[in-house]
């Protein structure tokens, strides 16, 4: 039995969703604010502009940048009740607090079966279906497998876990520290600066995220780790692109433009900084990676910082 | 039935014998058809868990399993009930392999049969009548022995009244008891909580509830036989085994499922620490979410809500042995304090003298009543959406449209309802005039002993004092923060808190204190007030953990953080 499923948000991730469940046999319909007179290109799904049409399917999911996403939910909402399953895909915490984006979709929905859906899964390999993988977090069973049914195949492994907010935390955090990894390719590291810094990172996520509520085990995986590590293995992330400019003395407003897609990585850095230094919990790279985009550290300068450390045990 | 008891200590709380069953009137509360109905529930709550058991292929594991604890159990008792029931719990360790299917179906039904009956209460409408009229003067007149006369001739007996505040959202509750089920959720620090909760509930025109109480508080004859008539069902801590808590759980669920008001303590035991409940496992709670799932899956329209609800006692019964508890458990909860304060009829009479002399002493607030997946409902009881609407609660029972049963769905939405309930719990909390001034003293205790941990203080009985005046201003201080946060919907405070100035609530809280405790908690001396027992100003002030960064002022704010760290760890 087919599932139908609701995308709301027509970027490239949106449209990439939309195209998956298509192909698994679900009746999809996609919403985006932007009416699609324009777009001539045939879909294998149903599109709308009326966020009413998506009260009709089953398994919703929310594929806007994390700074709409409130405004969004609030619009949705209107239209939804108890029996929907709301899922998001966005990455990035909420405010100083560093609240989580489906804390979000409950104060703004009365949806409670809520998901958060992250790893190395990119619009690009949801398209075209090439072999990838990601994990859904939810307290509910049910939300995982809709997800599963919604999108999973042959090229697609759907990995499942109740810590939402690891899988949230993680997908966040991943945005930072790809932004970190891309400076420190911009200036030249070489493979083993590059492993430090990421595996570091990692760790640096662990302490935070635990402050948050998230488990450790979670950001060792897909959420986490699988994430940094597609980053880095060049999956043409707009973080890195972002870093990378940085590192060769551009503008943030100017590398910003260049990188495309808004950069979720940029303003979290500063407020994980900040959060960190509030908790006392000890978070180096989002110091540094702050102080990068701020401008107040040159790239070099931070990955010397970084270097000068006192190292203790791991 | 038995009318005596066959020990001292009747193993079976007693009943009165009725030559006519109480007919129901169609204006009662549904408790009052408990006792026509007890019969049938606990069939279906049997029939459910055998069949359950006989469809998962499961009967000769849960026989093993409650064999095996039972007897393990009667082995460590050795009492009467050891003597009676070992050898049967050997006999079905023994018997069980070479059991046919339908001996394990008897033997699985008649174990069950047994843990539910035992489980199951008794509601008797003339225990409560008479529990109306004369409980309030009866124990008046135990506070005050010189008035019992008097007190029994009022209509409204004053010195009860006065010491109990009940406040919230109380006409909202009365009109939803007559449209569903009432699940009253409230915080837990005294044995004396159902008591007093019932009493509220009495005195406030709210319908009786049904509840479940550990064995242990059976052990008071009176007691025992007040709660067992009143509704009360009994849950046997000492069993382990698994069928045991099905049989509690199918029983909570099929009292849930045909509306009996219920109540359950969410955070499980007592408080010990002082400190309001934040980890939240609602245990049986958790049942109100599959009674509700089992109607609507059978178009059984039955609204069901929670009642947030705290007791905020300016005095607690238990203090010294639950404080006690804490520091020795460093926070694990200890199921069974069998001797504490509430088994001695001493320390009984001394606590309600006390409060003879006072007023106030406990505030009971009935916090906004929300629906089973923690949405807010509107005054006829209808779930409403962030943005005002009316949904339909059914809708987070079902897929495809259709309400179905799912015990993984409904676990899930226990944990997020049990955050909620410790998130309102934070907001309905009602700071008593003794916790704030336990608060204040014991961070001047953290302040003067700087780098020592929590147990290296207790030591410091006496060693540091305030002056008065440096006290009252303090007080007033972190007084005026909190009625600040109380205007953010952050926290409450007590009447007292609102009235009086800061040197009438210092005093205040020194009277409370004097002459219960066994030794002094704070004394005045001279132009000083000296802290005595700092385990005892840690109890009272843990209620403002939660709040301690906020409300301290800049001279304070280490000290405070180190309370709230405190309060993370426990």
């Amino acid at each position: 039995m087919s599932l139908r499923v609701g995308i709301v948000g027509g970027g490239s991730f949106g449209r990439g969703l939309a195209t998956a469940a298509a192909r698994a046999g679900n009746d999809v319909t996609l919403w985006s604010r932007a009416a699609h007179s324009s777009d001539a290109t045939p879909a294998p799904y149903r599109r709308t502009s009326a966020l009413a049409d998506i009260a009709a399917t089953e398994l919703i999911f929310v594929a806007v940048p994390s700074p709409h996403v409130r405004d969004t939910a609030r619009a949705l909402g209107a239209h939804l009740d108890g029996s929907h399953l709301l899922v998001h895909v966005s990455r990035g915490l909420i405010g100083d607090g560093l609240h989580t984006i489906t804390r979000v979709l409950r104060e703004e929905t009365p949806v409670v079966r809520l998901g958060a859906l992250a790893g190395p899964l990119v619009a690009d390999a949801l398209a075209a279906g090439t072999p990838s993988g990601a994990v859904v977090g939810s307290l509910f069973p049910e939300v995982g497998a809709a997800v599963r049914q919604a999108i999973a195949g042959e090229t697609l492994r759907i990995y499942t876990t109740d810590d939402v907010a690891g899988v949230e935390v993680g997908s966040a955090l991943v945005g930072m520290l790809a932004l970190a990894t891309g400076f420190a390719m911009g200036i030249g590291s070489g493979p083993a600066a590059l492993a430090v810094l990421c595996t570091r990172g990692i760790a640096e996520a662990q302490r935070v995220g635990t402050r948050l509520g998230a488990r450790e085990r979670t950001l060792a995986g897909l959420a986490g780790f699988g994430d940094l590590t597609s980053a880095v293995a060049g999956d043409e992330r707009p973080e890195i692109r972002l870093g990378r400019a940085l590192a060769q003395g551009r503008s943030l407003e100017d590398a910003a433009r260049d990188a495309g897609a808004y950069i979720e990585g940029v303003s979290i850095a500063r407020r994980v900084a900040r959060f960190a230094e509030q908790a006392g919990v000890d978070a180096p790279i989002a110091a540094a990676t702050a102080a990068v985009v701020d401008g107040v550290l040159a790239p070099r300068d931070a990955m010397r910082a970084l270097m000068a450390r006192q190292v203790t045990p791991e | 039935m038995k009318l005596l008891p066959s020990r001292f200590l009747p193993e079976r709380p007693l009943r009165l014998p009725r030559l006519r069953p109480y007919v129901p009137q169609p204006t009662d509360p549904p408790i009052f058809w408990f006792n026509a109905e007890r019969d049938d529930i606990v069939r279906e709550a049997v029939r459910r868990i055998v069949e359950q058991k006989a469809q998962s292929g499961r009967m000769e594991l849960v026989l093993n399993d409650v064999a095996y604890h039972e007897s393990e159990r009667l082995e460590r008792q050795r009492d009467a009930e050891s003597r009676e029931s070992l050898g049967f719990w050997r006999g079905v360790l023994r018997r069980v392999g070479r059991m046919s299917d339908a001996e394990k179906r008897e033997t699985l039904r008649s174990i069950t049969e047994h843990m539910v009956r035992d489980i199951a209460g008794n509601f008797d409408p003339r225990v409560y009548a008479f529990a109306t009229k004369a409980l309030p003067k009866l124990l008046t007149g135990l506070m005050n022995p010189s008035q019992l006369r008097t007190a029994m001739l009022q209509s409204q007996p004053r010195t009860l009244d006065g010491l109990l505040i009940t406040e919230g959202a109380i006409p909202k509750l009365r009109h939803l008891a007559t449209r569903g089920t009432l699940v009253f959720v409230p915080t837990h620090s005294s044995n004396l909580d159902s008591i007093v909760l019932g009493y509220a509930l009495m005195r406030e025109g709210l319908p009786p509830v049904s509840y479940g109480a550990g064995k242990n508080l059976f052990t008071n004859p009176l007691i025992s036989f007040f709660m067992h008539n009143l509704g009360a069902y009994r849950l046997d801590r000492r069993i382990k085994a698994g069928l045991y808590k099905d049989a509690l759980k199918a029983y909570s669920t099929v009292l849930l499922e045909r509306g009996y008001h219920s109540l359950f303590f969410p955070g499980g035991t007592r408080s010990r620490s002082g400190m309001i409940e934040q980890h939240l496992k609602l245990g049986l709670a958790g049942t109100a979410l599959e009674a509700f799932a089992r109607n609507q899956s059978r178009g059984i329209d039955r609204p069901l809500w929670f009642v947030p609800t705290t007791i905020n006692y300016a005095l607690v019964l238990e203090a010294e042995s639950l404080i006690e508890d804490h520091l020795k458990e460093q926070g694990k909860a200890r199921y069974i304090v069998e001797d504490d304060e509430f088994s001695s009829v001493e320390r009984w009479l001394d606590f309600l003298r006390k409060l003879s002399v006072l007023s106030s002493a406990c505030v009971i607030r009935f916090g906004e009543p929300m629906d089973p997946f923690a949405n807010p409902v509107d005054d006829e009881g209808r779930s409403l959406a962030p943005d005002g609407r009316v949904i339909a609660a059914r809708s987070y029972v079902e897929r495809r449209g259709e309400a179905v049963v799912d015990a993984a769905r409904d676990a899930a939405y226990t944990t997020l309802l049990g955050e909620a309930i410790a998130e309102r719990f934070l907001r309905e909390t009602v700071i008593m005039s003794t916790q704030l001034v336990a608060h204040v003293l014991f961070r001047a205790i953290v302040s003067a002993t700087p780098g020592i941990d929590l147990f290296g203080r207790m030591r410091h009985r006496g060693d540091v004092s305030v002056p008065i005046a440096k006290l009252c201003a303090e007080v007033g201080e972190a007084r005026d923060a909190l009625l600040a946060l109380e205007r953010e919907g952050a926290v409450r405070g007590s009447p007292a808190l609102h009235r009086d100035p800061p040197e009438q609530l210092v005093e205040r809280a020194l009277q409370f204190w004097t002459g219960y405790h066994s030794a002094p908690v704070a004394t005045h001396t001279g132009a000083e007030v000296v802290c005595e027992d700092p385990a005892l100003l840690h109890f009272y002030g843990n209620r403002l953990v939660p709040f301690a960064t906020r409300i301290a002022g800049e001279a304070h704010l280490g000290a405070a953080r180190e309370i709230a760290r405190m309060g993370q760890r426990a």
